[in-house]
């Protein structure tokens, strides 16, 4: 299982959280490359310039989507990636990764098909390991 | 003089019955209608006492004793209502009359009449009944009958109507000044509905305010309907007025109190977020961490994580500090409400931010000639400019210098002030219901934590006002509170 998954992303504007991850990544060696946006709108204006320029090589294989930040929320960037990710051909795999244990957020995440699960942090290592590994499968 | 059997059939006509009474044996025969109508029963030798016993309803057999008695003996005229028990076992209501003979004479017998008023003695209850059914709804309704004259103009008014607008029983409407009973927020509403009645027929059903001869208002629902005459014109508007005070009152206190409870349940919501989403991020990081302690290799790589717990708990005491200080504003309540003088709060405020205003070069301009001073705690209104200043100051539009104008003023007998800045705006289709709500930031901007608008909102609703934005984006922001 050498570097199973070349890129993943995480959206997340919680430094220490992203830093833990990035290590978690590293340490385990489970993606190559890491992209790391504070917001959906970086995330947004990132995705929306691939698409302009028709090279897929930057698309990630799998993101991990924060809810609660500021200027674009995790909800406001599903919304608005509904709309673009249809134009992709690689196969993205999106989880959303939140703190919130509202069972509203849990539904109306569950609500978009695009969302493979809702993450309750702090996740747990080996779940993360077995995330990475059940996308490669 | 008709005889025995001509009287007989005319009076069977009528549905008549009646005695004869011999005055000298006092012997008593039943007409044949009469036997009819009790069911020909067997009186025995004594018709009066079996009449008394059993068919004459035992209310009336003194009193029928006693006539009975005054006729057969003084010839007094016999005129009594009393109660028949029939053949079906009803009783039923009969006008009981001695018939008058004309000839003095002829005196030694005498006729009893018995005519079945059954039927309109229930009416009369019914009547009866009903009108007091009617005074006493309207009494303990307040409900009041009036009477408008399309073509003369002339009002009547009942007694209850007089009653419910505090006016002596003999008052006379006055068609000039009928207006004076409507409170003056409720002309317009007024004249347009008894235009329409009166013009178009158009019936009407309202929930206004009234004014009483002693200028008290008071809530009224009023009905009013069309009255036509024979051609179909409209001659006159008939209706009611229910003094609906107390209910109308109550009402508006159960919104009032429905609003004060929406309001704190939104506050919870936001208290409930911050624990499940502030605090539990960084005890999720936390948890996170000792994770990667247990599989870190080197000591290098568990000094590294150990950098991390350190900026944990700073962020925890901050989030911690935050939390208190809302739940601190929100204890404030308990301090008295004095007048304040805008001006005097603007200045602890702009002495109190003076570094920020001169590193920004921030103008302030204030207009408080309209309205000076409010009864307001003064802690609050100081940190609610704070709070607008600050956020003006700090959402500038880059390379603009800051200007700030705040202006208080009165309207329509509420106080209002208004916050106005040439910043960077925001864009209020996509963020303005989260405006107030708390760690909402909406801007790329170190400074912005999310909760000074939060307190704001919650110091300017516990005081029973509210707070509303109006912005565009590259041209500025206004903040509108309504004390």
């Amino acid at each position: 299982m050498d570097h199973p998954i070349e890129l993943a992303c995480i959206i997340d504007d919680d430094k220490i959280y992203v830093n833990l991850v990035k290590k978690i990544i590293e340490i385990k060696k489970l993606s190559q490359n890491l992209i790391i946006f504070k917001n959906g709108k970086e995330a947004l204006d990132y995705f929306k310039a691939i698409l302009e320029n028709v090279s897929e090589e930057r698309l990630p294989d799998i993101i991990f989507l924060d809810l609660n930040m500021p200027v674009m929320d995790g909800w406001e960037f599903l919304s608005e990636f509904v709309k673009i990710k249809n134009s992709f051909n690689k196969k993205i795999t999106l989880y959303v990764v939140s703190s919130s244990i509202d069972p509203r957020d849990l539904e109306r995440a569950k609500s978009f098909n695009m969302v493979t699960d809702y993450l309750i942090k702090p996740i747990e290592l080996k779940r993360f390991e077995k995330i990475f590994e059940r996308d490669v499968a | 003089m008709l005889n025995d059997l001509q009287l007989n059939s005319i009076l069977e006509d009528f549905d008549v019955a009646y005695w004869k009474i011999n005055l000298l044996t006092k012997e008593i025969s039943w007409s044949q209608h009469f036997n009819y109508l009790i069911g020909n029963p067997d009186p025995g030798p004594n018709k009066f006492e079996f009449f008394l016993e059993n068919i004459l309803h035992r209310d009336y057999r003194y009193d029928f004793r006693e006539h009975f008695e005054g006729l057969t003996t003084r010839f007094k005229p016999f005129t009594a209502e009393v109660r028949l028990k029939l053949e079906n076992g009803k009783y039923r209501w009969f006008e009981c009359r001695n018939l008058k003979s004309k000839d003095k004479g002829f005196s030694d017998a005498a006729v009893l009449l018995f005519v079945n008023i059954h039927q309109a003695k229930r009416d009369q209850y019914t009547i009866e009944e009903n009108f007091f059914y009617y005074r006493e709804t309207a009494e303990m309704t307040s409900t009041g009958g009036w009477y408008l004259d399309v073509n003369t103009n002339a009002v009547y008014w009942d007694n209850v109507t007089k009653k419910i607008l505090d006016c002596p029983m003999d008052y006379e409407p006055n068609p000039e000044d009928k207006m004076r009973f409507y409170a003056a927020e409720h002309h317009g509403k007024v004249e347009n509905m008894f235009k329409k009645c009166s013009k178009f027929g158009i019936p009407f059903k309202v929930e206004i305010k009234m004014r009483t001869l002693h200028n008290r208002e008071f809530w009224v629902r009023a009905t009013g309907k069309p009255v036509y005459n024979n051609e179909q014109e409209i001659i006159g508007i008939r209706g009611v007025y229910q003094d609906i005070d107390e209910q109308k009152t109550n009402e508006l206190n159960l919104q009032n109190s429905l609003d004060i409870i929406a309001s704190q349940n939104s506050r919870l919501f936001n208290f409930a977020h911050i624990v499940s989403h502030q605090l539990r991020s960084h005890s999720s990081n936390l948890s996170l961490i000792s994770q990667l302690l247990r599989e870190a290799k080197t000591s290098e790589d568990k000094l590294d994580l150990l950098i991390n717990v350190n900026d944990i708990s700073e962020n925890l005491e901050e989030a911690i500090k935050d939390l208190n200080e809302v739940v601190t504003r929100q204890n404030n309540l308990t301090k008295e409400k004095q007048l304040v003088k805008f001006k005097d709060a603007l200045d602890v405020v702009i002495a109190s931010t003076s570094s920020l205003i001169k590193r920004e070069n921030a103008e302030i301009i204030a207009e408080f000639d309209a309205l000076n001073e409010i009864n307001y705690i003064s802690e609050y209104l100081e940190s609610i400019l704070l709070n607008l200043i600050t956020n003006a100051i700090k959402y500038k539009f880059k390379g603009r210098r800051p200007v700030i104008y705040i202006q208080s003023y009165k309207e329509h007998g509420e106080n209002f002030l208004e916050v106005s800045d040439n910043g960077m705006g925001i864009d209020l289709d996509e963020h303005g219901d989260k405006m107030f709500g708390m760690y909402k930031t909406f801007h790329r901007h170190p400074e912005a934590n999310g909760i000074g608008l939060f307190i704001t909102k919650n110091q300017v609703e516990a005081m029973g006002g509210n707070i509303s934005v109006t912005s565009t984006v590259n041209i500025g922001t206004t903040f509108k509170i309504k004390f």
